[in-house]
C-alpha cells in the first residue's frame, strides 16, 4: 500500500534514482494489479458469496496472486462418503445430531458438505427420528 | 409375498411398571406368532428423555424390536394393539427391508470395486489392459 503514493511523487524526486527505480518496479506491479483486481473482486464477489467481499477485501491480494479463486475455502467432503456409509440409521441419534441445528432444523448441504445422496438419506433418517421423539421438531423453551 | 423387515419402536409412560411393559411385549409376541412372523430382535432402551413432550411426558420408556413378516396385516394388528394399550404413548413402525437391500447392494458393489481397484492402479494404464491381468492371475493361482 505504501508503494502506491510513491509513484506519483517519484517524478519530482527524479534525482534520487535508486529509490524511484525500486518503487516504480513495485508500483507498476501493484498499481496494475490493483486496477484490475478490485473490478474482478467487485463483479465476482457479490455473485459468488453474498457477505464475503467486505471482510476479505483487504486481504485477497495473496489469494488473487495465486490464482483466479479469490476466497479460498477448503472443499468440504461428505462425511458419510468418507466413512462409506450405506445406510443412515435413524436410531443413532448421536450420528444425526451434528446435522441438526440446536432448535431442530436440518442443516443445509452447503453448511455440512454432505453429498446429495447422503443428504437425502439423512433427511429421511432425521424425520423418522423426529417422529419417535428422538429428535425435536422444534425445541419448545 | 416376500418377507419384510420392520422396525417397531414404542414408548411407554415413564411410570409404567416393568410388568406392564412385559405384558405388552408378550401380547405383541403372541400376535406376531399368530401371523407367522418372527421377532428378530428385542431391545429395551429404558427410560430416555423425549425430544419433545408427548402426552405431557418429557421422558419415556423405549422398547425397540425388529419384526420379520410376510403379512402386512401383522403390522396392522400390532399397531392396533399398541394403540389400545394405555401405557403406550407413542409408537412407530418402519419398513426397512428395501433399505437393507439397497445397503447390501451398495456394500457389495463397493467391495467389488475395491477388489478391482488395486489391479487398475498397478499398470496405471487405460482400463482395457487391466481385465486380462486378473484373468491371468487366477489361472496362475489355479495351476
Amino acid at each position: 500500500m505504501s508503494d502506491q503514493p510513491v509513484p506519483p511523487a517519484a517524478p519530482p524526486s527524479a534525482p534520487e534514482t535508486p529509490a524511484p527505480a525500486r518503487s516504480e518496479g513495485h508500483g507498476h506491479g501493484g498499481g496494475g494489479g490493483g486496477g484490475r483486481r478490485p473490478e474482478g473482486g467487485h463483479s465476482s464477489g457479490p455473485r459468488r458469496e453474498g457477505g464475503g467481499p467486505g471482510g476479505p477485501g483487504g486481504g485477497p491480494g495473496g489469494p488473487r496472486r495465486g490464482g483466479k479463486r479469490q476466497y479460498f475455502r477448503k472443499k468440504k467432503v461428505c462425511r458419510f462418503c468418507v466413512d462409506h456409509v450405506d445406510f443412515i440409521d435413524y436410531k443413532k441419534v448421536d450420528m444425526l445430531q451434528p446435522f441438526v441445528q440446536e432448535r431442530g432444523k436440518i442443516l443445509p448441504r452447503r453448511m455440512t458438505g454432505t453429498c446429495s445422496r447422503h443428504q437425502r438419506w439423512l433427511g429421511e433418517a432425521i424425520k423418522r427420528a423426529r417422529n419417535i421423539a428422538l429428535l425435536p421438531f422444534a425445541t419448545e423453551l | 409375498m416376500d418377507e419384510r423387515v420392520y422396525d417397531l419402536i414404542f414408548i411407554c409412560r415413564p411410570a409404567t411398571p416393568e410388568d406392564e411393559v412385559n405384558k405388552i411385549v408378550t401380547t405383541l409376541e403372541h400376535s406376531v406368532a399368530e401371523h407367522g412372523g418372527k421377532i428378530e430382535k428385542m431391545e429395551r432402551w429404558g427410560t430416555r428423555r423425549l425430544a419433545y413432550r408427548v402426552a405431557k411426558h418429557r421422558e419415556g420408556f423405549f422398547v425397540y424390536m425388529v419384526v420379520k413378516s410376510t403379512q402386512g396385516d401383522l403390522i396392522k394388528e400390532l399397531e392396533r394393539r399398541l394403540k389400545v394399550s394405555d401405557p403406550v404413548i407413542k409408537y412407530q413402525t418402519i419398513r426397512l427391508d428395501e433399505e437393507l437391500k439397497r445397503q447390501q447392494k451398495l456394500s457389495k458393489h463397493r467391495e467389488r470395486r475395491a477388489s478391482r481397484r488395486p489391479r487398475k492402479q498397478a499398470p496405471g494404464a487405460p482400463p482395457a489392459p487391466a481385465p486380462p491381468q486378473p484373468q491371468q492371475v487366477p489361472a496362475a493361482a489355479a495351476e
